[in-house]
């Protein structure tokens, strides 16, 4: 025989055994609570909405320009690949600390291969272009992949400040903006940019400055190689390098 | 509020103390108005019957300003006063605080009490109560608690008292009040050192107790109290001696004394004064503090805090011992006579933050790392009543974080003990967990 086991409410009983019980807090019975959550709790939520909507675009730029998940760098891939960022990233309202959370997620996420790192450079980028920060600091010395791309097209009056390595391409197209890496970079760097600076504290691969057309390159370790450069200057170690024959392009040293 | 008067008439005995009898300096603010705190304290401790321990170096008017200060609240005589103060002395025995047996009675074989002045009128005084020994201190704990005084199997209950006890600060002779009788004071003030012109000044005037004495009226209560006939008598006979006596310092001074009908009158007014919701909630956010212990489910003197503790940055941190339960009647006993002298139709916050450090300061036991992280930090009230100070900042400085998200955690409380179906509010206080305690209790 089974006894039925009686369900406990969750709700309080106003009366047991004929006894009223005592409502230790009676006096704010009147008073009207607003229905809020805790603060930690919004916070979290909102980073979670916005961090979706980021997401979202990117998965739609990979839709467009990487179906294969495979990408190659040309220009015309690279400027059309901008064009779709741009188109989704002007319709997020985010903070430069999303896109920082953002490179985690990518590095993060189960669900596909996410990160692919040419795509996902150009989309950080636009990410850094329209945000309403000046400043943009990137903590990204704890990401196990070097991004390529960053800094694409910055502009005047942006600082972005990326705080360990970075891949390929990094500064290509800068539009006048400032560019700091804290660790090093690989080739390409200021490939085609037209003004502004690009910092690097330690080293920096080949075919730096490539194609560029104004602004400055600082690099704070050693210069693998420079490229062809229009117009410009390089600095390796405070000392400048381009313009100058202290080296010829693209030689080993 | 007002209508009868009785706050005018209650100030102006304050003023009369304050310009005549007890020098001082103001060293409290309550509602941009300052005060000395011994002489409002003790007003109302006077009017609210309560029990009240004033500290103080030697000579600074300890005692004084309690006597002029019952005299004029309870129109007794300073003869009579004097007359059934006890001091704490080593060799004080019952017989000479409450009452002994009736010697002639005992030798016809019949058992009776004479009982002591003390005991019998409602103005009690003890004078330097740390020089009892500690175990003579508990004779006096349930008198002092509840006015019931106890001899030979005989029993008188004061149904009107106030207690003032005075201590100097610890030297040869004085002993530690013991906690139990600590925590029975309602609240703990120093009568403090005027300043050197004020100190001149009442060195170079004469003494001003013969105001308030009247030795005709003095025999007269004298007679009525050594009297055989009933208390309730008594009471009623020494109440009409008593009326006289206001009348001729009325007619003499022009300050009005108050009668037993003044007294209950205002009692019953201040009784009709609650806390508003944030003076209940600042109130709660305190205790909580002052009790609360995550790992040990409450606070206990023998028992320490866990190292790396969430709640390390509450005053349950700093604390050895719980607050007890009378802290709470104190704070609203004299949060009450606060709010209605200063003539307000509740209890709000600053009332509350107004005498918590007085009704605290002799309550908390504090951890021997804050006595010694604190006692030189410069100051201007006594060691206690500082610390107590400035706990009470940072509990404000908490309560004004977290003021609305801890009425609403306590309005919801309030709802699902109403039958509700909620989840209690989360957040980062004692009392946040203190509240789902509750409800747990309740629902389970």
């Amino acid at each position: 025989m089974t006894v039925p086991i009686q369900k406990k409410t969750l709700a309080i009983s106003p009366d047991r055994d004929g006894l009223t019980l005592k409502n230790p807090f009676e006096e704010f019975k009147t008073f009207h609570f607003r229905k809020i959550e805790i603060p930690l709790d919004q916070i979290v939520q909102s980073t979670e909405i916005v961090m979706d909507r980021i997401r979202q675009g990117y998965e739609k730029l990979l839709e467009e320009e990487a179906k294969e998940l495979v990408w190659m760098v040309q220009y015309n891939t690279i400027i059309k690949a901008y064009e779709v960022a741009e188109r989704y990233v002007k319709e997020i309202d985010y903070s430069a600390e999303d896109i920082e959370d953002f490179c985690f997620v990518l590095e993060n996420t189960q669900k596909i291969p996410y990160l692919i790192p040419g795509p996902a450079g150009i989309y950080i980028s636009a990410l850094c272009n329209y945000v309403q920060e000046e400043e943009i600091v990137l903590k990204l010395s704890e990401l196990k992949t070097e991004i390529n791309l960053i800094g694409f097209r910055l502009p005047k009056g942006k600082r972005l400040v990326i705080e360990g390595d970075t891949g390929d391409f990094t500064g290509i197209g800068l539009e006048g903006g400032e560019l700091v890496v804290e660790g090093n970079a690989k080739n390409w760097t200021g490939a085609g940019m037209r003004s502004g600076k690009i910092l690097v504290r330690k080293n920096i691969g080949l075919h730096t400055g490539e194609w560029m057309m104004g602004g400055e390159i600082y690099v704070g370790g050693r210069v693998r190689g420079l490229g062809n450069i229009v117009e410009g200057k390089v600095f390796e170690r405070d000392k400048l390098v381009y313009p100058g024959k202290v080296r010829y392009p693209n030689l080993y040293y | 509020m007002g209508k009868n008067g009785y706050q005018k008439q209650v100030m102006e005995i304050y003023q009369f103390i304050n310009d005549h009898l007890y020098f001082n300096r103001p060293d409290i603010e309550v509602k941009g108005e300052r005060y000395n705190s011994a002489i409002l304290f003790s007003l109302i401790t006077g009017l609210k019957g309560g029990k009240e321990l004033i500290i103080g170096e030697p000579g600074l008017g300890k005692t004084t300003s309690a006597e002029f200060i019952c005299s004029l609240i309870y129109q007794f005589p300073l003869g009579v006063i004097w007359g059934s103060e006890v001091s704490g002395h080593p060799e004080q025995t019952e017989e000479k605080i409450i009452g002994r047996p009736d010697l002639g009675k005992l030798n016809q074989g019949e058992e009776d009490v004479v009982w002591t002045n003390f005991s019998q009128i409602p103005v009690k005084i003890v004078d330097e109560i740390n020089r009892l020994p500690e175990t003579k201190q508990s004779m006096i704990l349930d008198g002092v608690d509840r006015g019931n005084w106890e001899y030979l199997n005989e029993m008188i209950i004061n149904d009107e008292y106030c207690l003032f006890a005075t201590a100097n600060y610890q030297d040869g002779g004085t002993n530690t009040i013991i906690a139990p009788l600590v925590d029975r004071f309602d609240a703990m003030v120093e009568s403090r050192y005027p300043g050197p012109n004020l100190s001149f000044l009442i060195g170079k005037t004469n003494r001003k107790d013969h105001l308030l004495r009247h030795p005709k009226y003095e025999k007269d209560l004298y007679r009525v109290l050594k009297s055989k006939v009933t208390y309730e008598k008594k009471i009623s006979k020494m109440e009409e001696i008593c009326n006289a006596f206001g009348e001729y310092v009325y007619e003499t001074l022009r300050v009005k004394p108050l009668t037993r009908k003044d007294r209950d009158q205002i009692r019953a007014e201040m009784e009709s004064l609650d806390l508003d919701l944030d003076a209940s909630a600042f109130t709660r956010m305190l205790l909580a503090e002052l009790s609360f212990c995550e790992r040990y489910g409450q606070k206990r003197a023998i028992e320490n805090c866990e190292e790396g503790c969430h709640y390390t940055g509450y005053l349950c941190h700093q604390i050895k011992n719980c607050s007890s339960n009378r802290l709470p009647t104190s704070i609203k006993q004299y949060a009450q006579g606060l709010a209605w002298l200063v003539e307000d139709p509740e209890i709000d916050i600053e009332h509350v933050k107004s005498v918590v450090p007085y009704t605290l300061a002799h309550r908390v036991q504090w951890k021997d790392e804050i006595l010694t992280q604190k006692e030189r930090t410069k100051r201007d009230d006594p060691f206690p009543i500082f610390l107590a100070k400035e706990a009470i900042k940072m509990v404000s400085q908490r309560y004004r974080e977290q003021s609305e998200h801890l009425k609403d955690a306590l309005a919801i409380g309030s709802k699902i003990f109403q039958g509700e179906s909620l989840e209690p509010l989360e957040g980062d206080h004692p009392l946040y967990v203190e509240i789902k305690k509750d409800i747990h209790a309740r629902r389970t």
